[in-house]
């Protein structure tokens, strides 16, 4: 489990941060103060799961959960969505206008603190998966567009282990 | 708490008497039983199995589980049968007198997914065993979510066998039905297979088969022959026509019996149109979803396993599930992984024993599970439906059984010295394509395996070996946002499996095709785009599939393990195993079922520490079009330390080809405009290790197709 490198994984280290700073000050009691959504509100509050959904940065947005608007996240303060324990994910849409639709998941194992990050819509180049265009190719091109063949790599050293 | 006090009594007076049960009072029936009789108290308990090839030793003569006076409560309660009678004992009194309790209830997980307690007692949960549970109950579907009432999951092939619940129902319902009835037997058994033409070709091909029988008709009156077969004799050139043009017509019939006998098992899915006649998408589906439903390994298609299992009976079938679900049950309660994978053709290997004599290894696994059928008296479906019509829906909530399993060989013990050897087998390193993007054969003989030993007494005896997977070419996409090719090679040389994870979670790097990182499901009334975690785990089609030990180098003189993200874990993707194309990302996969038999018995066979749900915080986000999607990953999955470590050797095997190392950057795809050269390729753990295959689905449809 212990790796040496952790290249990928600093922008996941980024975002895990991200959830942990817009935690903060989101105590029981900043949750008592927070808009609340509760279904089943039949069970026991140990049968029950507290899902504290905020945006980064700030934004008041709308939880969509499928057919269902769950509500909007009134900064400052949290949406509060209350669950079933373990009764299955949450499979979320939160959109903020001027910003992109993040889908995203929630949990309900146990209570967690979901903070979601926005980007607004021109800098989507930002984002992991943004692909530039290819430019087109000149007109004369005589093979058609076709890329010239790619050159074979060299194999590796020898002498390289293999990883 | 009165009777459970009695009973507690009962018991402790039968084992201070030896196990003499002569004279104890007669037990009342299971509630449920109807016919069954009161247990006589002076029945002995049934004479050991023995295996006609192995002749396992006799085990030591337990008395028979004393039968309780009273009811036994129904977390000790466990069903003893003799000479064909059911009677009630407790659990822990027949374990005590050397009986296996056999777990039958609708919560029972294997090992590797029970919720252990930690030193304080406190209860470690596992967050996948309530998904597992459900699944193999029919209750929820693969994301946790409740399933649709009537629907069924058919996991058996992925890892998650039904549970006796879910067997209870099918059986009744199937002795009602009639599927079988009216069948043209004659036409399913006139084929061996049905040979598989692409929908857009049926028409083509057609028109081929009427040529050609045109042309045989001409020859046949030309030759003034009175049948097709007295033409052959009279031309034999003719043959591989005559035989083609039959095997097309015998087909065609078979196919009519397989569509009528899938829509009648409601193998069809509702929504999707099947065009009679033609292997369509909706016929696939059906035939996936047969095959899942009984663990038939065959991609999809009409081969010779699937149509034996779609001429017999349904309850044959069913039993047959019933036979695959006990040895699941039965390997977990004896603890045992040798399944006769290690015999050769010669017979099975042996081992010298303490007292000098060689002695077979024994195929436990067929061995124990025939001795409890036989004990339960499950031996034919019509039994099984008895058993299941005397024992309510409800009795599945706390039914096991105590049987007399034939006694482990001498070797087994709690501290087993265990190791595993991975023979890469034959690999290639060069490409597989040239740069137009001809695909050049990369043929194997010697697939990768998988190799179990026991060191006992100076001999590494072999426990089990099976067909695994080494890494090979695979589609990466880069930083740059484009797809290349990268070989993921499996790293060889002395490694240990330190740690063990039971619903794995893969942390998917960023060199992922994002396209294989969202689905589309309903979502509470809405069919939307969601991230895939079908991919990520846990999850039977996880990945790392339900359970991946990590192979690392062990840290030295305080440095930590060094993990070059190669993983042997379970795998949903059998073709990736079982086709002679299937490669791995490097990762050493085995099917699931395979995988949670091999981990439960190192874990219960090893000294080892449960540190139970490894809970995280990771989320990765991507853009697809313009949404942006959220991985969140709470978990890392359950944790198990095996310490010491287990150690794990990967052999090189024969390196063939013209390229002796492997080539560590990015290939272009041949036919691809890239915007620029390829970038680095990246280099972490997560970044080598596990990894799906684009466009893949359960069973591995795509994989080892041309890249």
């Amino acid at each position: 489990m212990t790796s040496r490198t952790r290249g990928p994984l600093a922008g996941v280290a980024l975002l895990a941060l991200l959830g942990s700073t817009a935690a903060v000050g989101l105590g029981a009691e900043d949750v008592s103060k927070s808009a609340t959504v509760e279904e089943n509100s039949s069970q026991k509050t140990e049968d029950k799961v507290h899902i504290t959904l905020q945006t980064v940065p700030p934004r008041k947005a709308v939880v969509k959960w499928g057919n269902k608007t769950l509500g909007m996240i009134p900064v400052p303060r949290p949406l509060v969505v209350v669950r079933p324990r373990d009764s299955g994910p949450l499979d979320l849409v939160i959109r903020a206008t001027g910003f992109l639709p993040v889908h995203t998941r929630a949990y309900t194992f146990s209570d967690s603190r979901v903070a979601i990050k926005l980007t607004p819509v021109e800098e989507k180049n930002t984002l992991f998966g943004f692909r530039a265009e290819v430019p087109p190719p000149a007109a004369a091109n005589p093979d058609g567009g076709a890329p010239p063949p790619a050159p074979m790599p060299p194999p590796a050293p020898a002498s390289v282990p293999q990883r | 708490m009165k009777y459970a006090a009695q009973f507690a009594v009962q018991s402790c007076l039968v084992l201070l008497l030896g196990c003499d049960v002569r004279g104890v009072a007669s037990l009342p029936p299971p509630q449920t039983t109807s016919s069954a009789k009161t247990a006589a108290a002076t029945d002995k308990p049934p004479a050991p199995a023995t295996s006609p090839v192995t002749s396992p030793p006799p085990a030591p003569e337990p008395a028979a589980p004393a039968a309780s006076p009273s009811l036994p409560p129904d977390d000790d309660r466990a069903l003893v049968i003799r000479d064909g009678q059911e009677s009630w004992t407790s659990a822990t009194g027949a374990a005590r007198s050397g009986y296996t309790i056999i777990d039958l209830r609708d919560d029972w997980t294997p090992y590797i997914f029970e919720e252990h307690r930690g030193p304080d007692g406190q209860p470690m949960p596992n967050r996948y065993r309530r998904v597992f549970l459900g699944l193999a109950n029919d209750t929820l579907d693969e994301d946790g979510e409740p399933l649709p009432a009537g629907e069924k999951n058919y996991l058996e092939l992925y890892g998650i066998p039904p549970s006796l619940g879910v067997l209870r129902a099918r059986f009744l319902e199937d002795e009602k039905q009639k599927c079988h009835e009216g069948a043209n037997l004659a036409a399913m058994e006139a084929v061996e297979t049905v040979g598989y033409v692409a929908p857009e070709k049926v028409k083509q091909e057609e028109q081929r088969i009427a040529r050609l029988r045109s042309e045989l008709e001409d020859a046949r009156k030309k030759n003034h022959a009175q049948t097709l077969a007295e033409l052959v004799a009279k031309d034999p050139k003719l043959e591989p026509k005559v035989k083609l043009v039959e095997r097309r017509g015998a087909e065609k019939l078979a196919m009519t019996e397989v569509e009528r006998r899938l829509a009648c098992e409601g193998m069809f899915k509702h929504g999707v149109k099947h065009n009679a006649g033609i292997y369509d998408d909706a016929m696939r589906l059906a035939v996936r979803r047969f095959q899942q439903k009984h663990m038939i390994y065959e991609a999809n298609y009409l081969r010779q396993k699937t149509m034996d299992a779609l001429a017999r009976p349904p309850l044959a079938n069913d039993h047959e599930a019933l036979l695959r679900v006990l040895r699941e049950r039965v390997v977990a309660a004896a603890g045992v992984v040798e399944d006769g994978s290690v015999d050769s053709k010669t017979g099975p290997a042996t081992y010298t024993d303490a007292s000098g004599q060689a002695i077979p290894v024994r195929n436990l696994v067929e061995e124990l599970t025939n001795s409890a059928v036989e004990q339960l008296g499950l031996t034919s479906p019509e039994a099984a439906l008895a058993f299941f019509k005397r024992h309510s829906a409800a009795d599945f909530h706390h039914l096991r059984a105590a049987v007399r399993l034939p006694a482990l060989p001498e070797y087994y013990g709690s501290d087993m010295d265990l190791s595993i050897v991975i023979d890469r087998g034959e690999v290639w390193y060069d490409l597989p394509w040239d740069t137009s993007g001809v695909r050049h054969p990369q043929p194997r003989k010697r697939y990768p395996s998988f190799h179990v030993y026991v060191k006992y007494r100076e001999q590494r005896i072999p426990l089990a070996r099976w067909r695994t997977t080494v890494g090979g070419w695979r589609a990466e996409q880069a930083s740059d946002g484009y797809e290349y090719f990268r070989y993921k090679g499996s790293d060889v040389g002395p490694r240990v499996i330190r740690n063990v994870v039971a619903g794995p979670v893969w942390i998917a790097p960023e060199s992922t095709p994002i396209r294989t990182l969202v689905k589309t499901k309903t979502v509470n009334g809405l069919w939307q785009r969601v991230v895939n975690y079908d991919e990520l785990g846990p999850g039977f089609l996880s990945a790392y599939g339900l359970i991946a030990g990590y192979l690392v180098v062990p840290g030295k003189g305080g440095k930590p393990d060094w993990d070059n993200g190669i993983r042997a874990h379970g795998s949903s993707e059998y073709l990736s195993m079982y086709s002679s194309e299937g490669y791995s990302h490097g990762c050493h996969r085995l099917p699931n079922h395979l995988a949670i038999r091999l981990y439960s018995f190192i874990l219960r066979h090893r000294p080892m520490r449960i540190l139970g749900d490894q809970p995280t915080n990771i989320a990765r986000q991507f853009l697809l079009d313009n949404d942006v999607f959220e991985i969140r990953v709470p978990s890392r999955g359950y944790q198990y330390v095996l310490e010491p470590p287990l150690p794990v050797d990967v052999l090189e095997g024969e390196i063939k080809g013209t390229l002796k190392t492997p080539i560590l950057t990015y290939v272009p795809k041949p036919g691809v405009r890239y915007p620029g050269p390829p970038p680095a390729v990246p280099n972490s753990a997560e970044g080598r290790a596990g990894g799906v295959s684009p466009g893949r689905s359960a069973g591995g449809d795509e994989e080892g197709a041309a890249p």
